[in-house]
């Protein structure tokens, strides 16, 4: 493993970032989860609307709204890294853990691809939305992201038992409990804990 | 008489904490053994399906089930370690839930994959073949796929390289398994296994004995 000497300045670096972590100066990651969450609630509803309603063929082409939760991010992150003066080891984390989802929904698109897209795809994307929320929950210690993440694996299993048509309403169903409600409460959280 | 408290100056307080962080630094040296045994393991199962496909026997029993036995000692690791660490560090919290959570979604891919083996028997794909054979030559990606993740995100956070580039070599392997036949997919899956976890867990066992020895050295 890398070992390396810290100079000084490394080390008042480090106890400036220590420092913000015990005063419990978490991140507000929420956004992150409120965009993507409703980018991909929309997506999913969308989905089930455009394919069993309108018997719409290309019911699929409602995830390119994706690209848009990809230009956020970017952005976001860009201007995130400018202004912020002090990493913590909580913000390290958390762009470790989604480097890593961000790569692993892209190779499991790549084998849906070759899978087929109509097949069982929904368990696979739900069970991964369950991981990357259980860890980010036991990362900034907050209870309703774990739960979060431990419903959408529960709804992972259910979703097998159902047709791809409704796995569509699964996928919806996982991203309001993994996603979209603990970003409100954490939201919430942040800004009573700043009052 | 209490000895007259020496003033350190600003060069030589910095040393100090610098010194004391170098130190916990090499404390905190992961041992490799699960690494090394997962490795091993989920090469050999690898191995050993594909010489099942190859000279066309079977086992009484499925290799796979080894992982589930491998748990026991996983436990009996993970409470032994447990036990020697004295101060849980944010590092030790985050490694924790990022490979519980990576066992459980492992057995959420068993299940839901044997869940669609069972929902696909009889059914035929439009080129004749029956779908049970054609999920099965996306299982080995599948796992890859999951393999890749925490031992990317590990490297990355330990900055361990040789972890980051495992994670990166599942995640290739993963993608050519999709093109490749059942028999390459678990020669692939074997190779990622030794190259992500064996590998790496041989290297952090040994860098925890020198740490281990350093300390003792240091302390006498």
């Amino acid at each position: 493993m890398q070992q390396e000497n810290f100079s000084p300045e490394q080390s008042l670096q480090l106890i400036q970032s220590m420092i913000s972590k015990t005063k419990q100066d978490m991140s507000d990651n929420s956004i992150y989860f409120l965009v993507w969450g409703w980018l991909t609630f929309f997506a999913c509803t969308g989905q089930f609307v455009l394919k069993n309603i309108f018997q719409y063929e290309k019911h699929y082409l409602v995830w390119t709204v994706i690209i848009i939760g990809i230009v956020f991010s970017i952005y976001q992150g860009r201007k995130e890294g400018k202004t912020k003066k002090v990493k913590t080891y909580i913000d390290d984390s958390i762009k470790h853990l989604w480097t890593g989802m961000a790569v692993s929904f892209f190779v499991l698109g790549m084998i849906l691809t070759k899978l087929g897209w109509g097949t069982s795809i929904f368990p696979f994307f739900i069970m991964l939305y369950g991981l990357g929320t259980f860890v980010s929950g036991s990362i900034i210690r907050f209870r309703p992201l774990i739960i979060g993440g431990i419903l959408a694996w529960a709804l992972a299993i259910g979703c097998i038992f159902v047709s791809y048509d409704y796995q569509m309403l699964f996928g919806a169903a996982a991203i309001l409990v993994s996603y979209i409600i603990p970003a409100y409460l954490l939201r919430y959280r942040n800004k009573t804990a700043n009052k | 008489m209490t000895q007259p408290e020496k003033q350190l100056t600003e060069k030589e307080s910095l040393d100090l904490i610098a010194k004391m962080i170098n130190k916990a630094k090499d404390a905190c040296h992961d041992t490799g053994i699960s690494a090394m045994m997962w490795g091993s393991l989920i090469a050999i199962c690898a191995l050993v399906r594909l010489s099942e496909l190859q000279f066309d026997y079977r086992l009484p029993f499925d290799i796979y089930l080894l992982t589930f036995v491998a748990v026991i000692p996983q436990i009996y690791f993970s409470i032994k370690a447990k036990k020697k660490r004295k101060v849980k560090t944010y590092d030790d919290a985050f490694m924790d839930s990022l490979w519980m959570g990576f066992g459980i979604t492992i057995f959420l891919m068993i299940f839901i994959t044997n869940a669609l083996f069972n929902a696909m028997e009889g059914y035929k794909d439009p080129a004749g073949h029956t779908a049970v054979i054609t999920m099965y030559e996306f299982i080995s990606p599948l796992f890859l796929l999951l393999y890749g993740m925490p031992t990317f995100v590990t490297g990355v956070s330990m900055k361990f390289k040789p972890m980051i580039f495992g994670g990166i070599l599942c995640w290739v392997c993963c993608l050519i398994a999709i093109y490749t036949p059942v028999k390459v997919d678990l020669l692939l899956t074997a190779f990622s296994a030794v190259f992500a976890w064996l590998i790496p867990g041989i290297i952090m066992e040994k860098d925890y004995r020198n740490a281990k020895l350093e300390l003792a050295v240091a302390n006498v």
